[in-house]
């Protein structure tokens, strides 16, 4: 079954109109050069912004799926948050039962998994960022959709944490999960089942890391030169 | 007191502070009463006191409680509408808003056509005021950007006031009644006037249940969306039923400032920022707070409630712009 689908789908400026079909259960990373389009095409797919053409998850159209009903199919990240009150961290990641009745639903397991336990009472906004980024994975895990759109997840965490949210990823698709997440390490890009290149709002290219990640492309889209050496190999102890 | 403790306490300290301040606004004034003699009042056994308290302090209570819920309860509201909690009426120009639309209503005498001319005039006044912070702030709603489109519209709308004011042939009569407004105040308020916000009561009602679901949109509209908040509906209603309760306490009680900001700030210092709390505990508060603002108004000589709102509210709001920076 495809989890999203996207159909010539265009934000005027920002995004050109493209396809884009993600089967269910993959890990698949988004790149691209700042301001290419990757959080234009995340917020698109998960419908918060508005979009021309067709986006459709597990092959309905997303129109015809009443906004509740989203909130248990998808939860979707946003690249940096802002929390302008002082609620609880426990309280914020217990929003991610929204759709499902405030049920509370595995809230203490996702505030264990992202070493939030000690923080449960802290303010979110006396967090540092990358607090606040354990804080909304953890929100969009209790939420409990079939796709996680999650907009660079690691950018604000230190190594330990963004190995740990990539593991996540990893047993999230291996549940049937779907994972579509944008980043900018290219080196963990290359871990992951699939990577989806945009630049200047177009896609650039879409495939298995080792095919799509060449020289070439880096040389293009990045502007950067790849060299291959026997570097750190990090793994979560 | 730990947090969890507090919020234990968060009803019975507003219901606590409310019955005081009724007990205080029934017994004080011209006339001190006794717990006695206000007992004496309320059964009607007494004619002074019978006299006072039905024809003057109940209707003047009961529109203070009315006014005050209204107030702090739209200062939540637009707090989480705007995820700022320097968001008020009174800042925002919605509260200026009724006052120009009332001030019209009196000045050209439409007033005198209907009972109801100044409440409806004065919700117009404030839905505009309101939609047009609404446009302003759309960009963003940084409190640099909130409060200059305050200034602006207080600004603006003032001006309306001042032209009413000064280019109008008014009689006495309309002009003393336009400074009302301007001061705000409850002197002289009747049941009439009771009768007038009462609308007030149906949109706290209304507002009760979105509670939940400004709890995520105060932590962002699109985070909100993601997690089946149906954004656009909820801050739709926010917004109307904020605006009706700041228009309704103006059109009754002229510009009363400051309520909705300190009133929300201290309760979720107090008992924490979740809505499904804040919003009752608001509105109870809020109207224990005008309550005895009131009450040092008349004990001090008969001072205009929005010039002691405004010496409690003004230092507050300083000090508030200073933890901020």
């Amino acid at each position: 079954m495809s989890a999203l689908t996207l159909n010539q789908v265009e934000v005027a400026g920002r995004l050109n109109p493209l396809d884009l079909e993600i089967p269910a259960g993959q890990l698949v990373g988004l790149v691209g050069p700042n301001g290419s389009g990757k959080s234009t095409l995340l917020m698109a797919s998960s419908g918060l912004l508005p979009a021309s053409g067709e986006v459709r998850w597990q092959d309905r159209p997303l129109p015809g799926i009443p906004l509740l009903e989203r909130g248990r199919l998808a939860a979707w990240v946003p690249q940096e948050a802002q929390f302008s009150f002082g609620f609880s961290v426990a309280a914020v990641v217990g929003q991610g039962r929204f759709a499902h009745g405030d049920d509370e639903v595995g809230v203490s397991g996702a505030l264990e998994r992202f070493d939030l336990t000690l923080l449960v009472d802290r303010p979110v906004n006396q967090l540092s960022g990358g607090e606040r980024q354990r804080v909304m994975l953890a929100r969009s895990l209790v939420a409990a959709p079939q796709i996680y759109f999650w907009d660079e997840p690691l950018a604000a965490l230190d190594v330990r944490h963004a190995l740990q949210a990539v593991e996540l990823a990893r047993e999230l698709t291996r549940s049937g999960a779907t994972v579509f997440m944008s980043l900018h390490d290219l080196r963990l890009a290359m871990e992951l089942d699939r990577v989806v290149v945009v630049e200047d709002g177009d896609l650039r290219a879409d495939g298995k890391p080792q095919t799509v990640l060449t020289n070439e492309l880096l040389k293009t889209v990045f502007g950067v030169r790849a060299e291959k050496e026997d570097g750190w190999n990090l793994q979560l102890t | 007191m730990n947090l969890s403790d507090r919020q234990k306490w968060a009803m019975p300290a507003a219901l606590g502070l409310l019955f005081s301040g009724m007990m205080g606004s029934l017994m004080v004034g011209d006339l001190a009463m006794s717990p006695a003699m206000l007992w004496a009042g309320l059964m009607r056994t007494d004619e002074l006191a019978t006299t006072v308290l039905w024809n003057i302090r109940l209707p003047r209570t009961v529109v203070a409680m009315e006014i005050g819920a209204a107030l702090a309860a739209s200062g939540v509201v637009m707090q989480a509408f705007f995820r700022n909690h320097l968001a008020s009426p009174g800042l925002l120009g919605v509260s200026a808003g009724g006052a120009a639309g009332a001030v019209i209503a009196i000045g050209s005498g439409w007033a005198a056509w209907s009972y109801f001319t100044v409440p409806v005039v004065a919700i117009v006044g404030a839905v505009g005021a309101t939609l047009a912070v609404v446009v302003l702030a759309k960009q963003g709603a940084s409190t640099e950007r909130l409060l200059l489109a305050g200034i602006a519209l207080n600004a603006l709308l003032g001006a309306v006031t001042s032209y009413v004011l000064s280019n109008f042939t008014l009689s006495y009569e309309r002009n003393a009644q336009i400074i009302f407004w301007l001061l705000g105040g409850l002197e002289d308020r009747t049941w009439e006037h009771v009768g007038m916000a009462s609308p007030i009561v149906v949109a706290a009602l209304f507002l009760w249940p979105l509670g939940r679901s400004m709890d995520l949109l105060s932590l962002g509209q699109s985070e909100a969306q993601s997690l089946g908040v149906d954004v656009k509906a909820v801050r739709r209603r926010m917004l109307i039923w904020a605006t009706v309760m700041t228009a309704l306490a103006t059109a009754v009680a002229g510009m009363v400032g400051f309520v909705g900001l300190v009133v929300p700030h201290i309760l979720r210092l107090l008992f924490g920022p979740e809505h499904r709390r804040l919003v009752p505990v608001s509105l109870i508060g809020g109207a224990a707070f005008v309550l005895f603002c009131d009450v040092i108004a008349r004990s001090a000589g008969n001072i205009r409630l929005g010039i002691i709102t405004a010496l409690v509210g003004g230092p507050f709001f300083l000090w508030m712009l200073r933890r901020e920076s």
